[in-house]
């Protein structure tokens, strides 16, 4: 790691590349459906005719751009725009309602600057070591981890505990239906050969989250989102402020995106899963999650985008790729010649470090980028007369499942989906839970399967469950995220009498 | 040039493909749509990409690679008869796939429905282990294994597939039972053996070239080594009779005329009997295969037999 | 379900049908997973359905004993809300024959008159037909060529 290799990065080229990859990530990421593996492989072809390192910086771009844009739609639509954006939506929506969406789209940025630069960092002073991680994480500790995801669920659903349990059974039985993932069987299709393509996850959330906002918005005449006229330009420096004082949140947020980003069998989904429970249990008293709290917000993009750099380490030093679009950029690069391991590292070390670089660079244009678009999002979805947003979302919404696998079954099931999330939602069943055990669910069914098998071939279940140090770690952290909001609720009561003013 | 066989189907074909069938002579004329019926990223995206390239230069058309994933392939190949039998839309394949899915449930297609047009290349079985690996040779793991029966854990890319089908095969020939411990896709399977979660990985060649230094080979199935691992032998000169893997190739609509049929043929033959082709798989660790349209019978046969006898003997069929 | 007042009633209905829906799912699933060759398959799904059987008991014990009034499908046009999914589910079923934009077409001219709440006159509906013939042209466009989705 030498400045060779950062003059290298700055090359005119690499600049306008790192640009244009943020600034498209940006937009297809916003874009319901389009996700960021979509946004990679789409670009692939493109960068057959690179130079290595210039292809590697355009995909890297484009992939963290599409990571933040997928906070915009969870903000301003209730819908995530990519998977990784489900925990944005749980505070960022509800804030966008009372009127602060441009508040949420500047406070996103920073966040997801910040953690894509942690990323980053970990990326380039780090990632040999750090990728020892992603072997030390074995089928048990996938099983506990998802099981700690899956706790959110409990404190998702404050006074609707059963409702959420079973919300969350309901997802999990919904991620069983097609071929099995591990075991050859078909199952839940109940003989329609449509259903074996099982239910595809993005165009479940966008159904899920989008369509029972569609219908809210026809039903009734009101605005879509509350806007408050005057003196409201200055929320850029509003929101700086916020994310500074923010900034253990940002950080903590940031190497939970690093580390979960490092194990190739979860993502970005999982990483703002986890830096969002994390907020909620360190929570200062008087936060409300769930109902427009910043850190909130924070805590899921800061995570969300240090999954970028975190996913490249086990990319480049083992050849496994961490998240789904590192695979596409692992196929870009062998048909590139050029091979990931431990030796890119040493002997062939330029490409890699001028790429880490670039990534840099490109996370740090995301900030002016990210705001300005975000401004002209937000603009965008509050101007805009009603009578137009709900079809042109629909529009969108149809385009973009199709735009998935490229199938019309999905869109059907996708406003199946919706209409009757739309319906439970209504007697108290949240969509979240039903997304957090359609998300979880297969990493749960597949640690535990496998882990049983290797239990019983070594002769020691017990000990596969319960035996090894980082699964007790995880179920630690599982009992006292399920244990303290109990407890804080009880210091909370407590202190209501005292601070009863002092909410706000 | 046109054949009785052709001139039988022009009578047939309705107006649509007889306009298909007289611009073969012009073929391809537009960008050939190459659909992947998995996710980007696998062993079939990344052999699709190495032909997109070539594809471009020798034919001046894009090829231009969309994925379909879903049922493990099986929605993609469901649907593979629906779409425009121009010749402009053709599919990626995969072998023990097409064979097993719909031997075992009603998968929406059978394997006579899928018009393969030419086999590429295949992925040879391996059994790999770490650097670090106790197991030296391939006699080190039947030696363990016949001392804790059921105790030697090996990974693999799920159930029902080119992996698990193998290690079937290789616990009868060896006189062995290892326990199988199936991961979705080879990378998840691959990190379960880097992190010796398991002792021993059933994989591909491939596994072997990504991994470097990292990981040793025991043993491939292949008739002749490997030019990339000359020191691993073959499971045949070992006394198993062991050849395959995981097959790839490229299909059409069955409705598809011949004369096109027979020019993709001739033109996916033709990108793979360029060197520089040649080479790039080679050293991503695929080994090479051709067989055409005309050759396809035959093989398919051959290959359908193997797998569905090793699947009934495993129980896999009920 | 299409009348609304009853749900604020003494027994959450809506709450009970939709969890008595649940257990019957539960038992379909009990039954599918029987069909299953491989044990590997059958663990995860039986939990669950005995997982969101259990709950989905308990979820109408709950809601029996203390219903909450605030459950029901509030106020609001049903004729928008059915309108809008309804043209949809219609977009979907004629889009393999239609081709996809005259299909969504259909969706778009539904969600137009039911998000439509301030009456119509020529001027608006012909500035409203302009600007979704736009944004349909302008994101298939976007879809078909940059992105290369295959659009029916």
């Amino acid at each position: 790691m030498d400045f060779q290799n950062l003059a290298n990065a700055l090359t005119l080229t690499n600049l306008a590349l790192a640009l244009f990859g943020v600034v498209a990530g940006t937009i297809i990421g916003s874009i319901p459906g389009l996700s960021a593996t979509m946004a990679v492989a789409v670009l692939v072809p493109i960068t057959f005719s690179m130079e290595p390192a210039s292809a590697l910086i355009l995909l890297g771009a484009i992939y963290t751009g599409a990571i933040y844009g997928g906070a915009y739609s969870a903000i301003l639509l209730n819908t995530p725009g990519t998977p990784s954006a489900i925990a944005t939506t749980f505070d960022g929506y509800p804030m966008a309602k009372r009127g602060d969406g441009d508040l949420a789209v500047a406070i996103a940025c920073y966040a997801s600057v910040a953690g894509g630069l942690i990323g980053a960092a970990a990326l380039l002073l780090l990632a040999p070591p750090l990728s020892t991680v992603a072997l030390a994480f074995g089928p048990v500790e996938y099983l506990w981890l998802s099981v700690f995801g899956l706790s959110l669920i409990a404190s998702l659903s404050t006074g609707n505990l059963l409702k959420g349990l079973a919300g969350g059974a309901l997802g999990m039985l919904l991620s069983c239906v097609g071929v099995a993932e591990i075991s050859a069987d078909i199952r839940l299709t109940f003989g329609s050969s449509t259903m074996i393509g099982g239910i595809e996850v993005v165009g479940a959330l966008i159904g899920l989250y989008c369509i029972p906002v569609l219908i809210d918005m026809v039903s009734t005449p009101e605005r879509h989102l509350k806007v408050e006229e005057g003196g409201r330009a200055v929320r850029f420096r509003e929101g700086a402020a916020i994310a500074w004082k923010s900034r253990v949140n940002l950080l903590r947020s940031s190497i939970i995106g690093t580390v979960v980003g490092i194990l190739p069998g979860a993502g970005g989904s999982v990483a703002g899963l986890v830096a969002y429970s994390e907020a909620k249990r360190t929570a200062r008293p008087g936060q409300k999650f769930g109902e427009g709290e910043p850190d909130g917000i924070m805590a899921t993009e800061a995570a969300n985008n240090a999954t970028v750099g975190g996913g490249f380490i086990p990319t480049l030093v083992l050849g496994i790729p961490g998240t789904p679009p590192d695979a596409v950029i692992l196929g870009a690069l062998l048909v590139q010649g050029v091979r990931t391991g431990p030796t890119l590292f040493d002997g062939g070390g330029s490409i890699v470090y001028t790429f880490i670089f670039g990534l840099f660079i490109a996370t740090v244009l995301m900030l002016p980028t990210g705001l300005l678009i975000g401004r002209y999002a937000y603009k965008t979805i509050v101007t805009i007369p009603k009578t137009i947003l709900v079809p042109a979302v629909g529009f969108m919404t149809i385009i973009g499942t199709f735009a998935i696998r490229n199938s019309i079954s999905d869109i059907v099931i996708m406003i199946g989906l919706g209409t009757v999330g739309w319906v439970l939602s209504r007697f108290g069943f949240a969509a979240s839970p039903i997304v957090l055990g359609l998300i979880l669910g297969p990493i749960a069914e597949q640690g535990f399967v496998q882990a049983w098998i290797i239990g019983e071939a070594t002769g020691n279940l017990p000990g596969m469950f319960f035996g090894r140090p980082i699964s007790l770690a995880i179920i630690a952290f599982t009992l006292l995220s399920l244990v303290y909001p109990a407890i804080q609720s009880r210091r909370a009561k407590r202190s209501l009498a005292t601070k009863a003013e002092a909410n706000d | 040039m046109f054949n009785l066989k052709f001139a039988k189907t022009l009578v047939v074909a309705s107006a649509v493909s007889i306009a298909a069938a007289t611009s073969a002579l012009a073929f391809p004329d537009k960008a050939v749509e190459y659909i992947i019926p998995f996710g980007p990223g696998g062993e079939s995206d990344i052999s699709a990409r190495f032909q997109q390239s070539f594809f471009k230069d020798k034919f001046g058309q894009d090829l231009v690679v969309s994925y379909k994933p879903g049922g493990g392939g099986a929605v993609g190949w469901a649907q593979l008869n629906s779409m425009a039998t121009d010749g402009y839309t053709i599919m990626g394949t995969n072998l023990p796939h097409i064979v097993i899915q719909p031997a075992q449930k009603d998968v929406g297609y059978t394997t006579e429905d899928i018009r393969n047009f030419y086999m590429f290349h295949y992925t040879p079985d391996a059994i790999v282990v770490t650097a670090d690996s106790p197991y030296q040779t391939l006699d080190d793991l039947i030696a363990d294994a016949k001392a804790n029966p059921g105790g030697v854990t090996m990974s693999g890319s799920g159930k029902a597939t080119a992996n698990h089908l193998a290690q079937i095969r290789f616990d009868k020939m060896a006189g062995i039972k290892t326990a199988y411990v199936p991961f979705k896709g080879t990378g998840a399977s691959s990190t379960a053996m880097l992190g010796k979660q398991v002792k021993a990985q059933w994989g591909y060649t491939t596994v072997g070239a990504a991994q470097g230094d990292a990981v040793r080979l025991l043993a491939v199935a292949m008739e002749e080594r490997h030019p990339l691992f000359p020191d691993v032998p073959t499971f045949k000169e070992l006394g198993y009779e062991m050849v395959g893997g995981a097959y790839r190739g490229m299909a059409v609509p069955k409705d598809t005329p011949e004369e096109i049929v027979k020019r993709l043929s001739d033109m996916f033959g033709e990108i793979n009997a360029d060197e520089a082709f040649r080479k790039q798989m080679l050293d991503g660790g695929f080994a090479l295969l051709d067989v055409d349209a005309a050759g396809m019978e035959a093989f398919m046969a051959a290959r359908k037999a193997e797998y569905l006898e090793a699947a009934s003997e495993a129980g896999l069929l009920n | 379900m299409t009348e609304r007042a009853p749900a604020a009633a003494r027994k959450d209905v809506g709450t009970l049908i939709i969890a008595s829906l649940f257990i019957v799912l539960g038992l379909l699933t009990l039954q599918d997973v029987t069909t299953y060759s491989d044990t590997d398959s059958v663990v995860f799904p039986r939990f669950v359905a005995y997982a969101l059987i259990v709950c989905s008991a308990l979820v109408i014990l709950a809601s029996w004993l203390r219903p909450n009034p605030a459950n029901g499908f509030g106020s609001g046009d049903w004729w928008r809300r059915v309108l809008l999914v309804a043209t949809m589910l219609v977009c979907c079923f004629v889009m393999p024959a239609a081709g996809f934009l005259p299909a969504t077409a259909i969706a778009f001219a539904g969600g137009l008159i039911a998000a439509r709440h301030e009456g119509w006159s020529v001027k608006t509906a012909l500035v409203f037909a302009v600007s979704g013939v736009v944004i349909m042209a302008a994101f298939y466009a976007l879809f078909r060529y940059p992105l290369g989705v295959p659009l029916p």
